[in-house]
């Protein structure tokens, strides 16, 4: 250390005698110190002051200031007044919290009801006018199959349907001119159902209504009879898609000899 | 559906209980906290001029405050500086409102005294005028930097007085030295 380093402020010697000196400053600081007596006797004098300004503090309170009895006692019964009123407050609170949820569950119960009559409403309206669809229009639907024996059609073991694409399902919508908003009203059937070699075709796409009384699940024990048929070989397979193709209701009739479908636990 | 509600019963009289039980234990806290820090605050209410029935119903309502603070589960981390901040804050305008006159000396008196100091005989009737020059000089002292030595002279550290009077660390210790170099030149000889 040379001693041509300045001396330390009297700011430096508060904050080393207050233990506040920063780390950086620290070892400089008490370097300086152990070097210096000037800074040494500096600091002494600080802190001489610093006793001065303790005992003419504490002189000037040790008379001034009441005991604490008093004060503690008041103080104790303020803050059991507080914790009566905030339970009076949070009981208040907790009765207005229960009359709001009530409120609020009436009025979604009543929301809810509200949009369920207004969406069954606009829902019978899209129903009623929606056109009831039994039997396809023949020209737009001729029903289309592809090559298949009688062998290779009983030959397929998997006999449930191929989803339709919902865009191919729009494009049959679009034909029969019925509008989008109600496709729900209707399943997109195959004419000719494929387990009969019916084809993956628009000509053999039509939508069949769910509330038609000659519905998909009609035609379907229909699809099934007329398989078993063809399968235990007491009808050709051609007969059959014909027969389905033509007018599926006539040929409904024909092979269950019934003038009216029949309640479906039963056909099965 | 009454023998549901009478078996939530027990529950909601426990959670009751409970609450009760963490109130009164919340309650012995502030108890033992104005046991420890009451003086203190009073002597730094004083220090800035507030008469002691006012400077006494500040610390009241600091301590109220408290229970409340405590009771919404506010943070608990140095409650010192908080009680000294809210203490501060009050008795502001506690000496707003009561506009009491300040105790302070006027400035040119403290003037003439600063410059020209009595002789000092050493014996313990002078130490006791000193005494009363010192309190005379810290009245007088900018009220920040009064303020500042008072909350050092009840032992906060200088970043705690900084956070109480929203100051910085290094205005912290510069108001601190320059009150002391103003006492010193009352005490030196």
């Amino acid at each position: 250390m040379s001693f041509q380093e300045s001396h330390l402020t009297d700011q430096q010697l508060l904050q080393e005698l207050d233990g506040e000196i920063s780390e950086r400053e620290k070892k400089q600081v008490q370097g300086h110190l152990n070097a210096c007596w000037q800074c040494r006797t500096r600091q002494k004098d600080i802190e001489a002051s610093i006793s001065s300004f303790v005992e003419s503090r504490e002189q000037e309170f040790a008379s001034a200031l009441p005991p604490i009895a008093g004060p503690r006692a008041l103080l104790k019964a303020r803050i059991a007044q507080m914790r009566t009123e905030s339970d009076k407050r949070s009981h208040r609170l907790s009765l207005f919290r229960r009359t709001i949820g009530a409120a609020a569950a009436v009025f979604i119960a009543l929301a809810i009801g509200v949009l369920f009559i207004s969406y069954a409403r606009q829902q019978n309206i899209l129903r009623q006018r929606a056109p009831v669809v039994s039997l396809p229009n023949s020209t737009i639907t001729p029903g289309a199959t592809v090559m298949m024996t009688q062998q290779q059609v009983c030959m397929q073991t998997n006999t449930k349907n191929k989803a339709v694409p919902f865009a191919l399902q729009r494009r049959v919508f679009d034909e029969y001119g019925i509008k989008s908003a109600t496709p729900q009203l209707y399943e997109v059937d195959y004419l000719v159902t494929p387990a009969l070699g019916g084809a993956d075709d628009i000509r053999n796409l039509w939508p069949q209504s769910y509330s038609a009384v000659w519905n998909a699940q009609v035609k379907d024990e229909l699809e099934d009879r007329l398989r078993q048929l063809v399968c235990g070989g007491s009808l050709t397979l051609a007969e059959a898609q014909r027969d389905i193709a033509g007018d599926w209701i006539g040929a409904y009739k024909k092979y269950f000899r019934t003038d009216k479908p029949r309640p479906v636990s039963m056909a099965r | 559906m009454s023998v549901r509600a009478l078996s939530v019963l027990p529950a909601v009289l426990t959670a009751r209980r409970e609450d009760r039980d963490k109130q009164t234990e919340l309650e012995n806290e502030v108890i033992a906290l104005f046991e420890e820090f009451r003086t203190p605050l009073l002597r730094y209410s004083l220090s800035f001029g507030l008469a002691i029935e006012d400077a006494e119903e500040v610390i009241q309502e600091v301590f109220l405050s408290l229970f409340e603070h405590l009771q919404r589960d506010k943070p608990r981390h140095n409650l010192r500086s908080w009680l000294f901040r809210v203490a501060h804050n009050l008795g502001l305008k506690r000496r707003y409102r009561v506009r009491r006159e300040l105790n302070t000396l006027d400035a040119t008196a403290v003037e003439n005294f600063d410059t020209d100091p009595a002789p000092n005989p050493e014996d313990q009737l002078v130490s006791r005028q000193i005494q009363q020059r010192i309190r005379t000089i810290v009245q007088a002292l900018p009220e920040q930097d009064r303020r500042c030595i008072s909350l050092r002279a009840e032992g906060l550290r200088y970043r705690e007085i900084a956070e109480v009077l929203d100051m910085s660390l290094g205005a912290v210790s510069l108001s601190l030295t320059r009150s002391l170099a103003r006492i010193e030149r009352v005490t030196r000889r």
